[in-house]
Protein backbone atom coordinates (compact mmCIF):
# COMPACT_ATOMS: atom_id res chain seq x y z
CA UNK A 1 0.00 0.00 0.00
CA UNK A 2 2.42 2.23 0.91
CA UNK A 3 5.04 1.65 -2.33
CA UNK A 4 6.08 4.04 -4.40
CA UNK A 5 8.29 4.22 -7.92
CA UNK A 6 10.31 7.42 -8.11
CA UNK A 7 11.71 7.57 -11.38
CA UNK A 8 12.22 3.71 -11.55
CA UNK A 9 13.47 3.21 -8.14
CA UNK A 10 10.93 1.48 -5.83
CA UNK A 11 10.62 2.78 -2.10
CA UNK A 12 9.05 0.91 0.46
CA UNK A 13 7.11 3.60 1.84
CA UNK A 14 7.19 7.51 0.31
CA UNK A 15 8.86 9.28 3.47
CA UNK A 16 12.52 9.95 2.70
CA UNK A 17 15.05 11.36 4.52
CA UNK A 18 16.00 15.07 3.62
CA UNK A 19 19.60 16.13 3.07
CA UNK A 20 21.37 18.05 5.28
CA UNK A 21 19.86 16.09 8.71
CA UNK A 22 21.71 13.15 10.16
CA UNK A 23 23.41 12.54 6.69
CA UNK A 24 27.43 13.19 7.17
CA UNK A 25 28.13 9.77 7.56
CA UNK A 26 26.94 6.24 6.84
CA UNK A 27 25.97 4.84 10.41
CA UNK A 28 23.67 7.91 10.99
CA UNK A 29 21.95 7.34 7.39
CA UNK A 30 21.95 3.61 8.34
CA UNK A 31 20.48 4.10 11.36
CA UNK A 32 17.58 6.10 9.65
CA UNK A 33 16.95 3.43 6.91
CA UNK A 34 16.90 0.18 9.88
CA UNK A 35 15.58 1.91 13.05
CA UNK A 36 14.00 5.40 10.85
CA UNK A 37 12.06 3.08 8.44
CA UNK A 38 12.79 5.52 6.15
CA UNK A 39 11.72 4.92 2.28
CA UNK A 40 15.05 6.18 0.98
CA UNK A 41 17.95 8.29 2.48
CA UNK A 42 19.53 11.08 0.77
CA UNK A 43 23.23 11.81 1.98
CA UNK A 44 24.24 15.04 2.87
CA UNK A 45 25.63 17.61 0.27
CA UNK A 46 29.02 16.41 -0.95
CA UNK A 47 31.29 18.75 -2.81
CA UNK A 48 34.92 18.69 -4.12
CA UNK A 49 36.78 19.42 -0.88
CA UNK A 50 36.54 18.93 2.64
CA UNK A 51 34.52 21.90 4.07
CA UNK A 52 33.92 22.87 7.32
CA UNK A 53 31.04 24.80 7.44
CA UNK A 54 30.16 28.15 9.17
CA UNK A 55 31.11 28.04 13.09
CA UNK A 56 28.86 27.67 15.75
CA UNK A 57 26.12 28.16 16.37
CA UNK A 58 24.66 26.80 13.38
CA UNK A 59 21.44 26.04 14.50
CA UNK A 60 18.67 28.04 16.17
CA UNK A 61 15.26 26.87 17.37
CA UNK A 62 11.90 29.06 16.64
CA UNK A 63 8.76 28.69 17.28
CA UNK A 64 7.44 26.78 14.77
CA UNK A 65 11.29 25.54 13.39
CA UNK A 66 14.40 25.83 13.07
CA UNK A 67 17.24 28.43 11.43
CA UNK A 68 20.43 26.90 10.34
CA UNK A 69 23.44 27.70 8.89
CA UNK A 70 26.06 24.71 8.66
CA UNK A 71 27.39 25.94 5.76
CA UNK A 72 27.43 23.08 3.44
CA UNK A 73 30.13 20.88 5.56
CA UNK A 74 31.06 17.88 4.32
CA UNK A 75 34.47 15.71 3.81
CA UNK A 76 35.14 16.14 0.27
CA UNK A 77 33.92 13.26 -2.51
CA UNK A 78 37.10 11.03 -2.05
CA UNK A 79 36.88 10.66 1.49
CA UNK A 80 32.78 10.12 1.13
CA UNK A 81 32.25 5.93 -1.16
CA UNK A 82 33.54 4.37 2.68
CA UNK A 83 30.41 5.99 4.06
CA UNK A 84 28.12 5.20 1.17
CA UNK A 85 29.15 1.75 1.35
CA UNK A 86 28.16 2.00 5.12
CA UNK A 87 24.99 3.87 4.17
CA UNK A 88 23.38 1.10 1.54
CA UNK A 89 23.48 -1.58 4.61
CA UNK A 90 20.30 0.19 5.61
CA UNK A 91 18.92 -1.50 2.42
CA UNK A 92 17.08 1.17 1.05
CA UNK A 93 17.81 3.18 -2.18
CA UNK A 94 20.84 5.95 -1.27
CA UNK A 95 20.54 9.26 -3.06
CA UNK A 96 23.74 11.46 -3.03
CA UNK A 97 23.23 15.20 -3.12
CA UNK A 98 25.54 17.01 -4.28
CA UNK A 99 26.90 20.53 -4.17
CA UNK A 100 29.67 22.80 -6.36
CA UNK A 101 30.84 26.12 -7.06
CA UNK A 102 30.78 25.29 -10.56
CA UNK A 103 29.45 23.06 -13.18
CA UNK A 104 32.09 21.06 -13.51
CA UNK A 105 32.16 20.14 -9.66
CA UNK A 106 28.64 19.51 -9.39
CA UNK A 107 28.88 16.68 -12.95
CA UNK A 108 32.57 15.37 -10.98
CA UNK A 109 31.14 15.16 -7.66
CA UNK A 110 28.08 13.21 -8.91
CA UNK A 111 29.84 11.08 -11.21
CA UNK A 112 31.84 9.98 -8.25
CA UNK A 113 28.80 9.41 -5.93
CA UNK A 114 27.37 6.89 -8.99
CA UNK A 115 30.80 5.32 -8.92
CA UNK A 116 29.98 4.84 -5.26
CA UNK A 117 27.04 3.29 -5.97
CA UNK A 118 23.96 5.30 -5.08
CA UNK A 119 21.08 5.14 -6.63
CA UNK A 120 20.30 8.69 -7.99
CA UNK A 121 21.52 11.82 -7.47
CA UNK A 122 20.11 15.14 -5.79
CA UNK A 123 21.36 18.51 -7.32
CA UNK A 124 21.74 20.68 -4.35
CA UNK A 125 20.80 24.28 -5.86
CA UNK A 126 18.74 25.49 -2.84
CA UNK A 127 21.19 25.62 -0.23
CA UNK A 128 21.06 29.62 0.55
CA UNK A 129 23.93 30.16 2.96
CA UNK A 130 27.57 29.56 1.46
CA UNK A 131 27.65 32.46 -1.57
CA UNK A 132 28.38 30.95 -5.02
CA UNK A 133 27.13 27.84 -4.29
CA UNK A 134 23.56 25.88 -4.27
CA UNK A 135 21.02 28.31 -4.35
CA UNK A 136 22.88 30.47 -6.30
CA UNK A 137 22.24 28.53 -9.23
CA UNK A 138 18.96 27.77 -8.07
CA UNK A 139 18.04 31.19 -8.04
CA UNK A 140 18.52 31.46 -11.97
CA UNK A 141 16.64 29.87 -14.46
CA UNK A 142 19.88 29.59 -17.05
CA UNK A 143 22.58 28.33 -14.03
CA UNK A 144 19.70 25.56 -13.19
CA UNK A 145 19.39 24.36 -17.07
CA UNK A 146 23.15 24.27 -17.43
CA UNK A 147 23.82 22.26 -14.27
CA UNK A 148 21.36 19.65 -14.57
CA UNK A 149 22.65 19.72 -18.78
CA UNK A 150 26.12 18.88 -17.21
CA UNK A 151 25.44 16.66 -14.93
CA UNK A 152 23.15 14.74 -17.03
CA UNK A 153 26.07 14.06 -19.68
CA UNK A 154 28.21 12.57 -16.70
CA UNK A 155 26.03 10.23 -15.42
CA UNK A 156 23.49 7.69 -16.14
CA UNK A 157 21.35 7.41 -12.64
CA UNK A 158 18.19 9.67 -12.46
CA UNK A 159 19.08 13.19 -11.42
CA UNK A 160 16.50 15.14 -9.15
CA UNK A 161 16.85 18.89 -8.50
CA UNK A 162 16.03 20.49 -5.21
CA UNK A 163 15.00 23.87 -5.53
CA UNK A 164 14.15 26.71 -3.51
CA UNK A 165 11.32 29.16 -3.07
CA UNK A 166 13.42 32.01 -2.51
CA UNK A 167 13.75 32.15 -6.46
CA UNK A 168 11.76 34.78 -8.00
CA UNK A 169 10.01 32.55 -9.85
CA UNK A 170 9.71 28.43 -9.05
CA UNK A 171 7.94 26.81 -11.65
CA UNK A 172 10.16 28.62 -14.05
CA UNK A 173 13.14 26.84 -12.44
CA UNK A 174 11.16 23.84 -12.34
CA UNK A 175 10.45 24.13 -15.90
CA UNK A 176 14.15 24.71 -16.74
CA UNK A 177 15.67 21.69 -14.98
CA UNK A 178 13.06 19.56 -16.92
CA UNK A 179 13.89 20.78 -20.07
CA UNK A 180 17.64 19.98 -19.35
CA UNK A 181 16.38 16.22 -18.08
CA UNK A 182 16.06 16.41 -14.91
CA UNK A 183 14.06 13.15 -14.00
CA UNK A 184 12.58 14.85 -11.08
CA UNK A 185 12.11 17.77 -8.87
CA UNK A 186 12.82 17.86 -5.32
CA UNK A 187 10.99 21.46 -3.46
CA UNK A 188 11.47 22.94 -1.09
CA UNK A 189 14.94 23.98 0.58
CA UNK A 190 15.82 25.94 3.66
CA UNK A 191 14.27 29.46 3.01
CA UNK A 192 16.67 32.53 4.39
CA UNK A 193 16.12 33.72 7.65
CA UNK A 194 17.46 34.99 10.81
CA UNK A 195 17.21 35.31 14.77
CA UNK A 196 18.40 38.25 16.98
CA UNK A 197 19.23 37.85 20.66
CA UNK A 198 17.77 40.64 22.41
CA UNK A 199 20.31 41.21 25.36
CA UNK A 200 23.10 40.99 23.20
CA UNK A 201 21.86 42.89 20.04
CA UNK A 202 23.71 40.24 17.87
CA UNK A 203 22.27 37.62 15.35
CA UNK A 204 22.67 34.30 17.23
CA UNK A 205 23.89 32.00 14.07
CA UNK A 206 27.69 32.23 13.31
CA UNK A 207 26.91 33.02 10.04
CA UNK A 208 24.38 35.60 10.65
CA UNK A 209 21.89 34.62 8.71
CA UNK A 210 20.53 30.80 7.92
CA UNK A 211 18.18 28.78 5.87
CA UNK A 212 14.78 28.33 7.93
CA UNK A 213 13.25 24.80 7.85
CA UNK A 214 10.46 23.26 9.69
CA UNK A 215 6.30 23.00 10.27
CA UNK A 216 6.56 27.28 9.67
CA UNK A 217 7.59 26.91 5.92
CA UNK A 218 5.29 24.18 5.22
CA UNK A 219 2.40 26.09 3.24
CA UNK A 220 5.17 27.47 1.11
CA UNK A 221 6.41 24.45 0.27
CA UNK A 222 3.20 22.62 -0.03
CA UNK A 223 2.11 26.08 -2.47
CA UNK A 224 5.57 25.75 -4.53
CA UNK A 225 5.42 21.65 -5.22
CA UNK A 226 1.14 22.65 -6.41
CA UNK A 227 2.23 25.41 -9.15
CA UNK A 228 5.28 23.20 -10.31
CA UNK A 229 3.18 19.61 -10.40
CA UNK A 230 0.86 21.63 -12.42
CA UNK A 231 3.45 22.68 -14.84
CA UNK A 232 6.04 19.90 -15.24
CA UNK A 233 5.55 16.31 -16.14
CA UNK A 234 8.58 14.86 -14.19
CA UNK A 235 7.63 13.87 -10.57
CA UNK A 236 7.86 16.16 -7.65
CA UNK A 237 9.35 15.18 -4.35
CA UNK A 238 7.70 17.64 -1.64
CA UNK A 239 10.34 18.51 1.30
CA UNK A 240 9.38 21.45 4.21
CA UNK A 241 7.87 20.95 7.48
CA UNK A 242 6.80 17.48 6.91
CA UNK A 243 5.63 16.31 10.34
CA UNK A 244 3.19 13.95 10.61
CA UNK A 245 1.09 12.09 8.02
CA UNK A 246 -1.61 14.57 7.16
CA UNK A 247 1.43 16.85 6.19
CA UNK A 248 2.44 13.92 3.74
CA UNK A 249 -0.92 13.69 2.64
CA UNK A 250 -1.50 17.12 1.60
CA UNK A 251 1.89 16.81 -0.27
CA UNK A 252 0.28 13.88 -2.52
CA UNK A 253 -2.93 15.82 -3.22
CA UNK A 254 -0.35 18.75 -4.26
CA UNK A 255 0.80 16.51 -6.68
CA UNK A 256 4.12 15.04 -5.03
CA UNK A 257 4.97 11.43 -5.45
CA UNK A 258 7.30 11.23 -2.01
CA UNK A 259 7.93 12.97 0.45
CA UNK A 260 11.24 14.57 2.70
CA UNK A 261 11.12 14.48 6.29
CA UNK A 262 14.13 16.56 8.26
CA UNK A 263 13.69 19.07 10.54
CA UNK A 264 11.08 16.69 11.98
CA UNK A 265 13.21 14.50 13.27
CA UNK A 266 13.80 17.12 15.63
CA UNK A 267 9.79 16.62 17.11
CA UNK A 268 9.54 13.11 16.57
CA UNK A 269 12.81 11.31 16.56
CA UNK A 270 14.46 8.87 14.16
CA UNK A 271 11.17 6.87 13.91
CA UNK A 272 9.65 9.78 12.55
CA UNK A 273 9.37 8.14 9.24
CA UNK A 274 7.84 4.90 10.23
CA UNK A 275 5.25 6.94 12.18
CA UNK A 276 4.23 9.01 8.94
CA UNK A 277 4.36 6.05 7.17
CA UNK A 278 1.73 4.52 9.59
CA UNK A 279 0.08 7.52 9.88
CA UNK A 280 -0.28 7.26 5.78
CA UNK A 281 -1.30 4.34 5.58
CA UNK A 282 -4.65 5.18 8.22
CA UNK A 283 -5.56 7.99 6.14
CA UNK A 284 -5.18 5.88 2.82
CA UNK A 285 -7.22 2.84 4.46
CA UNK A 286 -10.28 4.89 6.21
CA UNK A 287 -10.72 6.78 3.00
CA UNK A 288 -10.89 3.71 0.91
CA UNK A 289 -7.73 4.39 -1.18
CA UNK A 290 -4.73 1.08 -2.06
CA UNK A 291 -2.25 2.83 -2.94
CA UNK A 292 -0.33 6.22 -2.42
CA UNK A 293 -0.49 6.26 -6.05
CA UNK A 294 -4.13 7.23 -6.22
CA UNK A 295 -3.79 10.10 -4.18
CA UNK A 296 -1.10 12.06 -5.85
CA UNK A 297 -2.52 15.58 -7.93
CA UNK A 298 -6.05 15.24 -7.04
CA UNK A 299 -6.03 18.52 -5.42
CA UNK A 300 -4.46 19.60 -9.15
CA UNK A 301 -7.83 18.42 -10.96
CA UNK B 1 12.69 23.49 22.74
CA UNK B 2 15.97 24.74 23.80
CA UNK B 3 15.51 28.38 23.09
CA UNK B 4 18.87 29.96 23.94
CA UNK B 5 19.35 31.81 26.81
CA UNK B 6 22.12 34.64 27.55
CA UNK B 7 22.31 34.50 31.59
CA UNK B 8 25.48 36.39 33.35
CA UNK B 9 27.98 34.49 35.10
CA UNK B 10 27.87 35.00 38.51
CA UNK B 11 31.25 33.68 39.90
CA UNK B 12 34.45 32.11 38.34
CA UNK B 13 35.93 29.51 40.10
CA UNK B 14 40.10 29.30 39.48
CA UNK B 15 40.30 25.57 39.89
CA UNK B 16 43.89 24.89 38.83
CA UNK B 17 46.44 26.99 36.19
CA UNK B 18 44.34 25.77 33.33
CA UNK B 19 40.99 24.96 34.90
CA UNK B 20 38.77 27.55 35.91
CA UNK B 21 34.50 26.77 36.93
CA UNK B 22 31.62 29.52 35.75
CA UNK B 23 28.95 29.43 37.60
CA UNK B 24 25.76 30.97 35.90
CA UNK B 25 22.91 32.72 37.01
CA UNK B 26 20.53 29.70 35.81
CA UNK B 27 18.92 27.87 38.15
CA UNK B 28 17.57 24.56 36.21
CA UNK B 29 18.81 20.87 37.95
CA UNK B 30 20.48 18.78 35.38
CA UNK B 31 21.38 15.66 35.79
CA UNK B 32 25.26 14.50 36.30
CA UNK B 33 26.87 13.75 32.71
CA UNK B 34 24.66 16.22 30.75
CA UNK B 35 26.25 19.13 28.98
CA UNK B 36 24.90 22.82 27.42
CA UNK B 37 26.19 24.16 24.72
CA UNK B 38 28.11 27.45 25.72
CA UNK B 39 27.71 30.58 23.61
CA UNK B 40 30.21 33.03 23.58
CA UNK B 41 28.64 36.32 21.15
CA UNK B 42 30.83 36.78 17.84
CA UNK B 43 33.18 33.76 18.79
CA UNK B 44 31.29 30.45 18.68
CA UNK B 45 29.16 27.65 20.51
CA UNK B 46 30.97 24.72 22.35
CA UNK B 47 29.36 22.05 24.31
CA UNK B 48 30.71 21.19 27.89
CA UNK B 49 29.19 19.27 30.26
CA UNK B 50 27.85 20.46 33.46
CA UNK B 51 29.77 20.64 36.30
CA UNK B 52 27.62 21.88 38.98
CA UNK B 53 23.96 20.31 38.53
CA UNK B 54 21.48 22.33 41.21
CA UNK B 55 20.60 25.58 42.10
CA UNK B 56 22.73 27.72 40.10
CA UNK B 57 24.39 26.13 37.03
CA UNK B 58 28.10 25.58 36.67
CA UNK B 59 30.32 24.66 34.11
CA UNK B 60 34.11 23.54 34.51
CA UNK B 61 36.10 24.41 31.53
CA UNK B 62 39.95 23.42 30.32
CA UNK B 63 41.66 26.07 28.27
CA UNK B 64 42.77 24.56 25.14
CA UNK B 65 41.66 26.75 22.34
CA UNK B 66 40.60 30.21 21.18
CA UNK B 67 37.19 29.47 22.51
CA UNK B 68 38.13 28.32 26.08
CA UNK B 69 41.17 31.60 26.04
CA UNK B 70 38.41 33.74 25.17
CA UNK B 71 36.27 32.45 27.70
CA UNK B 72 38.79 32.47 30.30
CA UNK B 73 38.90 36.51 29.48
CA UNK B 74 35.22 37.10 31.00
CA UNK B 75 34.50 38.02 34.68
CA UNK B 76 31.84 38.31 36.63
CA UNK B 77 28.67 39.88 35.36
CA UNK B 78 29.63 39.23 31.33
CA UNK B 79 26.88 37.11 29.66
CA UNK B 80 27.05 33.81 28.45
CA UNK B 81 24.66 32.37 25.96
CA UNK B 82 23.13 28.84 26.83
CA UNK B 83 21.33 26.07 25.44
CA UNK B 84 20.05 22.92 27.54
CA UNK B 85 21.29 21.13 29.87
CA UNK B 86 20.93 18.63 26.56
CA UNK B 87 21.89 15.03 26.31
CA UNK B 88 21.47 11.71 28.42
CA UNK B 89 23.19 11.94 31.65
CA UNK B 90 24.36 9.14 34.32
CA UNK B 91 22.37 6.29 35.20
CA UNK B 92 22.98 5.18 38.60
CA UNK B 93 21.63 2.11 40.08
CA UNK B 94 24.30 -0.18 42.23
CA UNK B 95 25.20 1.01 46.04
CA UNK B 96 28.92 0.64 45.13
CA UNK B 97 30.37 3.33 43.17
CA UNK B 98 33.91 4.10 41.46
CA UNK B 99 34.74 7.10 39.64
CA UNK B 100 37.69 7.27 37.18
CA UNK B 101 38.44 11.05 35.92
CA UNK B 102 41.12 12.10 34.00
CA UNK B 103 41.99 16.02 34.04
CA UNK B 104 39.01 18.08 33.00
CA UNK B 105 36.83 14.80 32.89
CA UNK B 106 35.93 15.16 36.76
CA UNK B 107 33.79 17.70 35.65
CA UNK B 108 30.86 15.56 35.44
CA UNK B 109 31.91 13.19 37.89
CA UNK B 110 31.64 15.32 40.85
CA UNK B 111 28.34 16.51 41.08
CA UNK B 112 27.88 12.52 40.12
CA UNK B 113 29.97 11.36 43.52
CA UNK B 114 28.14 14.77 45.53
CA UNK B 115 24.42 13.34 44.90
CA UNK B 116 25.60 9.80 45.15
CA UNK B 117 26.73 10.29 48.53
CA UNK B 118 24.07 12.80 49.44
CA UNK B 119 21.85 9.53 48.97
CA UNK B 120 23.89 7.24 50.95
CA UNK B 121 25.74 5.27 48.28
CA UNK B 122 29.64 4.26 48.93
CA UNK B 123 31.95 6.24 46.48
CA UNK B 124 35.67 6.34 45.57
CA UNK B 125 37.02 8.28 42.44
CA UNK B 126 40.06 7.57 40.72
CA UNK B 127 41.67 11.38 39.76
CA UNK B 128 44.24 11.89 37.41
CA UNK B 129 46.40 14.40 36.22
CA UNK B 130 49.09 15.66 35.13
CA UNK B 131 50.81 16.81 37.76
CA UNK B 132 49.81 17.87 41.55
CA UNK B 133 48.38 21.35 40.80
CA UNK B 134 45.96 20.29 38.19
CA UNK B 135 44.10 17.70 39.86
CA UNK B 136 40.84 18.79 39.67
CA UNK B 137 37.72 18.46 42.87
CA UNK B 138 39.27 15.70 45.19
CA UNK B 139 38.88 18.47 48.27
CA UNK B 140 35.08 18.69 46.38
CA UNK B 141 34.36 14.72 46.44
CA UNK B 142 36.59 13.99 49.72
CA UNK B 143 34.44 16.79 51.63
CA UNK B 144 31.17 15.45 50.11
CA UNK B 145 32.34 11.79 51.53
CA UNK B 146 34.05 10.31 48.98
CA UNK B 147 37.16 8.16 49.13
CA UNK B 148 39.69 9.64 46.70
CA UNK B 149 42.71 7.76 45.12
CA UNK B 150 45.49 10.25 42.89
CA UNK B 151 47.31 9.90 40.27
CA UNK B 152 49.70 12.01 38.61
CA UNK B 153 51.89 11.88 35.22
CA UNK B 154 55.10 13.17 36.87
CA UNK B 155 54.41 11.49 40.46
CA UNK B 156 54.29 14.85 42.35
CA UNK B 157 51.29 14.07 44.06
CA UNK B 158 49.36 9.86 44.80
CA UNK B 159 50.82 7.50 42.36
CA UNK B 160 53.05 8.00 39.21
CA UNK B 161 51.46 7.04 36.42
CA UNK B 162 48.18 7.02 35.06
CA UNK B 163 44.53 6.48 36.56
CA UNK B 164 44.08 3.41 34.92
CA UNK B 165 47.25 1.84 36.84
CA UNK B 166 45.25 2.81 40.30
CA UNK B 167 42.16 1.20 38.45
CA UNK B 168 44.45 -1.71 38.04
CA UNK B 169 45.33 -2.39 41.33
CA UNK B 170 42.51 -1.47 43.23
CA UNK B 171 39.96 -3.90 41.32
CA UNK B 172 42.52 -6.41 42.68
CA UNK B 173 41.26 -6.32 46.16
CA UNK B 174 37.84 -4.66 45.55
CA UNK B 175 34.75 -4.49 43.50
CA UNK B 176 32.03 -2.39 43.06
CA UNK B 177 28.22 -2.01 41.42
CA UNK B 178 29.29 0.52 38.69
CA UNK B 179 32.10 2.53 36.99
CA UNK B 180 31.77 5.85 35.55
CA UNK B 181 34.53 7.47 33.72
CA UNK B 182 35.37 10.52 31.84
CA UNK B 183 38.51 12.06 30.30
CA UNK B 184 40.49 11.49 27.66
CA UNK B 185 39.29 8.75 25.34
CA UNK B 186 42.29 6.71 25.22
CA UNK B 187 41.95 6.55 28.77
CA UNK B 188 38.53 5.72 28.90
CA UNK B 189 38.82 2.87 26.60
CA UNK B 190 41.32 1.35 29.16
CA UNK B 191 38.93 1.78 31.54
CA UNK B 192 36.98 -0.36 29.96
CA UNK B 193 38.75 -2.82 29.52
CA UNK B 194 39.75 -3.15 32.96
CA UNK B 195 36.21 -3.11 34.11
CA UNK B 196 35.28 -5.77 31.59
CA UNK B 197 37.85 -8.36 32.81
CA UNK B 198 36.33 -7.97 36.32
CA UNK B 199 32.32 -7.80 34.87
CA UNK B 200 31.43 -3.99 36.35
CA UNK B 201 28.96 -2.16 34.05
CA UNK B 202 30.18 1.21 33.34
CA UNK B 203 29.72 4.27 31.82
CA UNK B 204 31.72 6.62 30.01
CA UNK B 205 30.69 10.47 28.71
CA UNK B 206 32.08 11.11 25.34
CA UNK B 207 33.21 13.93 24.11
CA UNK B 208 32.98 15.18 20.02
CA UNK B 209 32.78 17.98 17.96
CA UNK B 210 29.05 19.44 17.97
CA UNK B 211 27.22 21.60 16.23
CA UNK B 212 23.58 21.53 16.55
CA UNK B 213 23.85 19.93 19.76
CA UNK B 214 19.81 18.66 19.17
CA UNK B 215 20.56 15.39 17.33
CA UNK B 216 19.67 16.45 13.84
CA UNK B 217 22.73 17.54 11.79
CA UNK B 218 24.40 14.07 12.04
CA UNK B 219 28.15 15.15 12.94
CA UNK B 220 28.87 13.23 16.24
CA UNK B 221 26.85 9.89 15.22
CA UNK B 222 29.38 7.15 16.21
CA UNK B 223 30.65 4.72 13.55
CA UNK B 224 29.10 1.17 14.13
CA UNK B 225 26.35 1.89 16.26
CA UNK B 226 24.76 4.89 14.40
CA UNK B 227 24.25 6.75 18.35
CA UNK B 228 24.00 10.40 18.53
CA UNK B 229 26.75 12.07 21.14
CA UNK B 230 24.34 15.20 21.90
CA UNK B 231 21.41 13.02 22.00
CA UNK B 232 22.02 9.21 22.81
CA UNK B 233 24.70 10.62 24.83
CA UNK B 234 26.92 11.87 25.50
CA UNK B 235 27.36 9.19 28.65
CA UNK B 236 27.19 5.55 26.99
CA UNK B 237 27.26 2.03 28.11
CA UNK B 238 30.47 -0.11 27.81
CA UNK B 239 28.37 -2.66 25.68
CA UNK B 240 27.17 -0.01 23.40
CA UNK B 241 30.91 1.33 23.00
CA UNK B 242 32.20 -1.94 22.25
CA UNK B 243 30.66 -2.22 19.03
CA UNK B 244 31.52 1.86 17.98
CA UNK B 245 34.94 0.83 15.98
CA UNK B 246 35.26 4.73 16.86
CA UNK B 247 35.11 4.70 20.44
CA UNK B 248 38.71 5.06 21.73
CA UNK B 249 40.42 5.05 17.93
CA UNK B 250 39.54 8.31 16.58
CA UNK B 251 36.73 11.27 16.42
CA UNK B 252 35.23 13.51 13.31
CA UNK B 253 36.42 17.22 12.78
CA UNK B 254 33.76 19.81 11.21
CA UNK B 255 34.31 18.86 7.93
CA UNK B 256 33.31 15.10 8.96
CA UNK B 257 36.60 14.01 8.52
CA UNK B 258 38.26 11.14 11.03
CA UNK B 259 40.82 12.23 13.18
CA UNK B 260 42.88 9.95 14.57
CA UNK B 261 43.85 9.78 18.47
CA UNK B 262 47.08 10.57 18.87
CA UNK B 263 47.40 10.73 15.12
CA UNK B 264 47.34 7.29 13.59
CA UNK B 265 45.69 4.91 12.03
Amino acid sequence: MLEVELCGIKLRNPTMLASGILGTSGAALKRVALSGGAGAIVTKSIGLTPREGHRNPTVVEINGGLISAIGLANPGYEEFGDEIRVAKEGGVPVIGSVYGFNFGEYAAVAETLQKYGVDAIELNISYPNVGKAGAFFGYSEELSHEVVKEVKKRVSLPVFAKLTAGAGDIVAIAKACEDAGADAITAIGALRAMKIDLITGKPILGNEVGGLSGPCIKPIALRCVYEIAREVDIPVIGCGGITTGEDAVEFFLAGARAVQIGTGVLYRGITIFKKVSQEIKEYLEENGYSSVDEIVGLALR
Amino acid sequence: MHEMQVVKIKKIIKETKRIKTFILDLDVSAIPGQFVMVWLPGVDEKPMSVSYTKGDLGITVLRLGDFTRRLFELSPGDMLGIRGPMGRGFKVYGDKLLLVGGGVGVAPLAPLAEEALAEGKEVTAIIGAITKSELLFVDRIEKAGGRVLISTDDGSAGKKGFTTDVLRELLEEETFDQCFTCGPEIMMAKVLDITREKKIPTQASLHRYFKCGIGICGQCVLDGIGLRVCKEGPTFRDKELRKSPEFGRYWRNAAGQKIYFGGKK
